[in-house]
């Protein structure tokens, strides 16, 4: 492997962090997904480097599995989302606070 | 044949309760008042016919069996012997008419199908006394009693005093129930079939402590129930019922199963003379109690009641002086002539429009209501011991019991049975005198109505039982042979009545305590009263009278307040200042813990986020810092 292990991480971590960044501080339900689906991505980009790194394929096997469950999570959030959005008309994380009562 | 007859006679009355409660709401009111009377009517004629099946044997049946514990069994038993017969028949008799009266009696009255329920279980109640052989169903019957003269003496439930006297009597009678419970517990323990057959077999391997110990539980169940002192405090209140009720309470049912108890479980109580004084001690301190409190009533239905007291404390000094037939043949003839005056009682009050004192009645009565006046001077005169009639004879009986017994207590029971028989008589005839015969001193009283022969038919039965039924034991010395005290010794348990002493001078003895009677009430209320002292209604000493010597103050004060009392510091102090401030402390100091976590449920999405990263980000680093 051309690319050390070390710079890999350095790179999941980054864009982990920014999905991470992305969920927490976006009110929007969409960017909340997205920033959710990123650090997934992130992840996967560890994993895949680890997996080339110790010639292990488990690594990149797993990644596969990643990509389908973010699908389906993708689908049903977004599913929920559209709901939302038909039923109150609004996108923001915040408004939907009934469960505190 | 006798068999099929008791178990009728005992299941008939129940039949028609179970009618009233499936669909008396459906059926006409005729119907419902109908099919009471018809069960009981059926009932006696079942208990006439195994009267006369059963003539003078003992034979026993069991309907079925109730349940079994261990060495335990109770079943569903009836002893049929000439005593619980007897005792059948007297019930269905009175019960029958106390039945038809209150058809008239209660026509108005909108709760009919609960009180024509009631009386019928009540009835079934005090046959299952009556016959039961199994202590066990006896207890249930006993119990049931209970159950149903709370519910009849608060029969017009909207009056909060009838409510709570029925309440009393309730308590009252329970607190003499419990002692028959350990009475029972006791015959078990002491390895006796806890029934009245097993008593009458076995009641001699009885060790000398534990019959004095049964003999005193006896007793004071008998007392409750029968209210006899110190449990005589709910008889006067029960008059809140309606009248009817009261007859049959205090004539044939309730105040006579204690007596009967006593005569039914006699071979215990001869064991020991102890008791069996003990027994006439309260029964003569009852008669003379309620001798005198009746004296000082204006409530005509008070001077019943109390006398009601006073009568059956002479079946119970009868049970002492150990002659438990001359206390039968005390409460039979006693259940015709006290229901008769109670049910003539109740024609006067309906007649006058619920007027219940005794001063504003007088000579218009007698007047205007002849059907009504005769039968209850005839009740009056059985009452008061006055010869020939019924009282005068089962009375003569009791104190000739009394003094057959050797001993100085016997002989102050009797001198003291004497005084109460004198003070009857008093009572009786001053009833008599300022009901039916002078001028009332209230003039603000309604003019009676007249009373439709309808109600007062069922009076004459009972009028002519009370001169005739002392032929039932008639005593030896007049040529006749004390046929019911035989009839009841032919069967075990009941010994034959002793020798009796001088009878004459019984019956010279009884005679002047009835006239002497009936020449001091003359003389206080009649014709001649002006030419005497009035009698001080109102002084203090009368009013402690009226108001029963004060034993309602005294367990007001004594029993009634110190528990309250008591009741109330535990309330206040132990549950509600220990237990409720434990368990709402803890609630208070959970829900302050709570309210801080609870600022943390923001609602908010994000937070939840921020949370959830933080709280993972602390987990792995935790798990890191372990795993290097």
């Amino acid at each position: 492997m051309i690319v050390p292990l070390e710079h890999v991480l350095v790179l999941a971590l980054a864009v982990f962090l920014l999905g991470a960044g992305c969920a927490l501080l976006r009110r929007n339900l969409i960017m909340i997904l997205l920033g959710v689906e990123i650090m997934l991505n992130a992840s996967g980009i560890a994993l895949v480097g680890a997996s080339l790194a110790w010639r292990d394929l488990h690594g990149q096997a797993f990644v596969l599995f990643i990509m389908g469950v973010a699908a389906a999570e993708v689908a049903v959030g977004l599913a929920l989302v559209v709901y939302a959005h038909r039923r109150t008309g609004r996108l923001e994380a915040d408004h939907f606070n009934k469960l505190r009562e | 044949m006798l068999q099929t007859a008791a178990i009728l006679a005992l299941i008939l009355p129940l039949l028609g309760f179970v009618f009233h409660v499936a669909a008396g709401g459906f059926v006409y009111r005729r119907t419902v008042e109908t099919v009471a009377c018809a069960a009981i009517l059926a009932s006696l004629i079942a208990a006439c016919l195994a009267l006369a099946a059963g003539w003078g044997g003992a034979s026993s049946v069991t309907l079925f069996s109730w349940f079994r514990a261990g060495d335990f069994a109770a079943s569903f038993d009836l002893l049929l012997d000439p005593l619980s017969l007897i005792m059948a028949v007297l019930v269905g008799f009175i019960s029958l008419l106390v039945h038809c009266y209150s058809v008239p009696f209660m026509r108005g009255d909108p709760g009919y199908v609960r009180y024509y329920g009631y009386l019928n279980l009540f009835v079934f109640f005090m046959l299952a006394v009556a016959l039961a052989d199994n202590l066990v169903f006896l207890f249930l019957g006993w119990e049931g009693m209970g159950l149903c003269s709370y519910a009849l003496i608060g029969h017009w439930f909207h009056s909060k005093e009838r409510i709570s006297a029925a309440r009393k009597a309730f308590l009252v009678t329970r607190t003499g129930d419990v002692a028959f419970l350990i009475g029972v517990a006791l015959l078990f323990a002491q390895g006796v079939d806890p029934s009245v057959s097993g008593i009458q077999a076995e009641a001699g391997s009885l060790p000398g402590w534990t019959a004095v110990l049964l003999g005193l539980l006896l007793l004071w169940a008998a007392a409750g129930k029968s209210a006899q002192f110190p449990l005589l405090i709910w008889l006067p209140d029960a008059m809140a019922g309606p009248t009817p009720v009261s007859a049959l309470i205090h004539a044939a049912t309730m105040v006579a199963s204690g007596v009967y108890l006593l005569a039914r479980l006699f071979p215990v109580l001869a064991l020991s003379p102890a008791v069996l004084l003990c027994i006439g001690a309260v029964g003569t301190l009852t008669a003379l109690w309620g001798a005198a409190s009746a004296l000082a009533q204006r409530d005509i239905k008070r001077v019943l009641a109390w006398s009601t007291l006073s009568q059956v404390g002479f079946m119970m000094l009868a049970i002492g002086a150990g002659d438990p037939a001359a206390s039968m043949f005390h409460l039979i003839v006693h259940a015709f002539f006290k229901s008769l005056l109670f049910l003539a009682a109740g024609c006067l009050i309906q007649a006058l429009d619920e007027e219940h004192d005794i001063f504003a009645m007088g000579a218009k009565l007698r007047h205007r209501l002849p059907h009504v006046f005769w039968p209850f001077f005839l009740g009056v005169l059985a009452l008061a011991a006055v010869p020939p009639f019924a009282g005068f004879w089962s009375k003569g009986r009791v104190l000739s019991a009394v003094l057959a017994q050797p001993g100085a207590g016997y002989a102050a029971l009797a001198l003291a049975a004497s005084a109460a028989a004198l003070l009857t008589s008093l009572y009786s005839f001053r009833l008599l005198l300022l009901a039916f015969f002078g001028r009332p001193a209230r003039t603000d009283a309604p003019s009676p109505e007249s009373v439709p022969l309808s109600t007062a038919w069922v009076l004459w039965p009972l009028a002519l039982l009370c001169i005739g039924a002392g032929a039932l034991d008639l005593p030896g010395h007049l040529g006749a042979s004390n046929w019911l005290t035989g009839f009841l010794a032919s069967a075990p348990g009941v010994p034959p009545g002793p020798d009796t002493v001088s009878e004459t001078l019984i019956t010279l003895l009884d005679t002047g305590l009835a006239l002497a009677g009936l020449l001091l009430a003359l003389l206080a209320y009649g014709p001649a009263e002006r030419f005497f002292p009035r009698v001080p209604e109102g002084a203090r000493f009368w009013n402690l009278m009226a108001r029963g010597f004060g034993l309602e103050e005294a367990s007001t004060r004594f029993i009634a307040r110190p528990y309250r009392s008591v009741a109330t510091l535990l309330w206040l102090r132990m549950e509600e200042g220990v237990l409720d401030r434990t368990t709402s402390g803890a609630a208070a100091l959970l829900s302050r813990a709570s309210s801080g976590v609870r600022l943390w449920t923001t609602g908010r999405l994000s937070t939840y986020l921020l949370m959830l990263l933080a709280g993972l980000t602390l987990i792995l680093l935790v798990a890191a810092g372990i795993w290097s």
